[in-house]
């Protein structure tokens, strides 16, 4: 499968944070051809590439399945829906959203009511995610019927091709991580590591990582890159706290994880040719590097990120050679670390 | 009486910002040239019809609805190849941000985007970024790249899809006024009895100005504008501010923004629903206007009414109505003709 197709497809999946198997389901069959797949209490899914010794060195690619969403609190009389932010939505693009509602009986479509002009204040001012609303088109009852408060929300995706080798849509954070590691076993196809390799999807990184923090104590792994995306530069944003998109992986580096490793990385991009970023920061990278790195005993973690336009958005825009590159990326530092032992 | 929906479906999936309406005007004419009895395009863009009906009417009649859309015009590219732009008619700048958009008539996909929520001050969070401040993403990362694809001048409509929802309402783009082109149309279809005129007006968006020309032309008696009005019946609104409601029937408007409605027409209308049985609302507060403003005013003057259906999410991306006021509008203009024809 083409990497567009392969992240498109990936990022039409629903998988809000605690209710992710459209989107693990779809991936356990991309990852089944690599080895064995297994789901963890949490709902992440584990492909063992290569089993590990028990002892011995072992290396845990991460990225996460789960997007940010809504979820229904509450069912009006007049059949609207009251909802919160299940991970960080920004509230700013809602009003006048489509939006599809995950319920247990199955899909509907709906909207994120919008203020009509004679009944807003004007200045522009944005309504908290708990004042909004949203119109299924469904009276009260028929509403309790087809609707339960707990059931998520999604944004619609439009998910679609840009100019420029751009692609845009819902969910790239974090699809576009795993279209990665997918790409970089796919590049590594015929490799076999002297240590364990497993691939993690994890669930509920937008609400705090639980499925990376309790997979990782699992797997028990010796080395970990985290594989998620970053933000991208626009206009109006920072330039400093911003990779460029097109300019390939962001190579973390940050005290919470291993200054080695994210050396290493970056020597590994520049002897096989393969454009890179730095991202520094400060302290913790609010990523699963951050719990990955302290599961059970300790793990060392390291971080790559796909530079990411409008995170937390429906039209969250990556570049594909970017995702493919972080294939590249992570491929290269599984030879170089499957031989060394890790 | 399905024929409206799916008739919908099929215009509002045709951009036609205010200025650019030749592709939705192409579409129509397709439709309605075996129709009418004669049609031509105006030299502003107006699509004008006459259909023979069995009696010549004492009063001519001219009913009305726009072909075009609100939308974005593209004003400026950037050396980074993000384009500038501004809104062509009246829309909020919180419905903008977060949107697709198709550019041009490639229809190039592009994106209204701001920096990460995660970078924003609290006081932005509050606050929708003004139209000035943003730009459209289209994957371009030079100016010589985008302009590859789009001009200055092009128009940009919301990337949005055309959905059921629940209880037979339906979702999507540009009914204002693509629901008032499929009313039209389908009374088109039907055996008329008494001649009318139909006119698909441009521009009504930026200042209802098809309407001036396309009114001074068949210079009617009577017009009716056939059109989309905001209904507000969400979840917290004051009853008195509600304005009108879906499933309320269509909208009668005794006054808005731009037009004092004929109040004899504006009665008229109300028993004739009565009679029929057909259900309808009055427009209870004074808000926006339409192309009646033009059409009253045109030449020497036509009395004017306006028949709305109730619409939530006006000029945003996703406009919402239920299918059954669209059913009883078209029932409702049929009734009208006669009526109308010797009022």
């Amino acid at each position: 499968m083409d990497t567009t197709t392969m992240l498109l497809e990936l990022s039409r999946q629903t998988g809000t944070p605690g209710q992710e198997g459209d989107a693990v389901s779809y991936a356990q069959k991309l990852l089944d051809t690599y080895g064995e797949t297994a789901l963890t209490p949490l709902g992440s899914l584990i492909c063992t590439v290569r089993p590990a010794t028990p002892g011995g060195p072992h290396i845990l690619l991460d990225a996460h399945i789960d997007q940010v969403g809504m979820v229904v609190t509450f069912i009006e009389e007049d059949g609207f829906l009251r909802v919160a932010n299940c991970g960080g939505i920004d509230r700013r693009v809602l009003p006048a959203s489509p939006v599809v509602i995950h319920g247990a009986k199955g899909k509907l479509c709906g909207v994120v009511a919008s203020t009509p002009p004679h009944l807003s204040s004007g200045e522009g001012k944005t309504t908290p995610v708990d004042e909004l609303c949203v119109d299924v088109g469904l009276r009260g009852e028929e509403a309790k019927k087809a609707v339960r408060p707990g059931d998520r929300v999604t944004l619609y995706s439009h998910a679609r091709p840009l100019l420029g080798g751009q692609v845009s849509g819902s969910a790239m954070d974090d699809r576009a991580g795993c279209v990665a590691i997918l790409k970089a076993l796919e590049y590594l196809e015929g490799y076999r590591p002297e240590c364990g390799l497993s691939v993690l999807l994890s669930t509920m990184e937008e609400v705090g990582g639980q499925g990376a923090r309790t997979a990782a104590f699992a797997l028990r792994p010796t080395l970990a890159i985290a594989v998620d995306v970053s933000f991208a530069h626009t206009p109006d944003a920072p330039r400093a706290k911003c990779g460029v998109l097109g300019d390939g992986p962001m190579v973390g580096v940050a005290p919470i994880l291993s200054s080695r490793l994210s050396r290493k990385l970056g020597e590994i991009a520049e002897s096989e040719d393969i454009p890179c970023q730095w991202e520094v920061m400060a302290g913790a990278t609010s990523t699963n590097a951050d719990s990955i790195a302290v599961a059970g005993e300790g793990v060392e973690a390291g971080l790559l990120s796909v530079p990411l336009k409008y995170m937390h958005t429906a039209i969250e825009t990556v570049s594909l050679a970017d995702v493919e590159n972080t294939g590249k990326l992570i491929a290269a530092a599984i030879r170089w670390l499957g031989r060394k032992g890790a | 009486m399905t024929g409206i929906i799916q008739n919908l479906e099929t215009l509002c999936g045709i951009p036609g910002v205010s200025g650019d309406e030749q592709r939705i005007r192409g579409e129509i004419r397709r439709q309605i040239d075996p129709l009418c009895t004669r049609c031509h395009t105006d030299p502003l863009g107006n699509l004008i019809a006459f259909k023979k009906g069995g009696k010549t009417p004492k009063n001519k009649l001219l009913f009305s609805a726009h072909m075009d859309e609100i939308g974005f015009i593209i004003t400026f590219v950037e050396d980074s190849g993000l384009l500038r732009f501004a809104a062509v008619g009246g829309i909020d700048s919180r419905v903008v941000i977060g949107k697709g958009v198709e550019v041009g008539d490639a229809r190039v996909g592009g994106v209204i985007g701001s920096k990460a929520v995660h970078m924003q001050k609290e006081s932005e969070r509050e606050t929708a970024p003004k139209l000035e401040e943003l730009f459209i993403d289209i994957g371009a990362t030079s100016r010589e790249a985008a302009l590859e694809a789009v001009r200055p001048g092009d128009r940009a409509v919301f990337h949005s899809p055309f959905l059921r929802l629940g209880g037979d309402r339906l979702a999507g783009r540009a009914f204002d006024d693509r629901a008032g082109c499929a009313v039209l149309i389908s009374l088109l279809e039907q055996e008329l009895p008494y001649d009318c005129y139909f006119a698909f007006t441009v521009q009504e968006e930026t200042g209802c100005v098809g309407a001036k020309t396309a009114a001074f032309t068949v210079a009617p008696d009577i017009s009716v504008a056939v059109e989309t009005t905001t209904a507000s019946d969400i979840a917290g609104t004051d009853n008195h501010k509600v304005v009108c409601a879906l499933e309320g029937g269509p909208v009668l408007s005794f006054m808005d923004k731009g037009t004092v409605y004929d109040t004899g027409l504006y009665r008229l209308a109300l028993s004739v629903a009565g009679e029929c049985d057909i259900p309808v609302q009055s427009k209870l507060g004074v808000y926006g206007g339409n192309d009646s403003r033009s059409l009253q005013t045109a030449g020497a003057g036509s009395r004017a009414m306006a028949i709305s259906l109730p619409c939530r999410y006006i000029h945003s991306p996703t406009n919402v109505l239920h299918q059954s006021d669209l059913l009883y509008m078209a029932k409702l203009l049929g009734h009208l003709i006669p009526a109308l024809a010797q009022a």
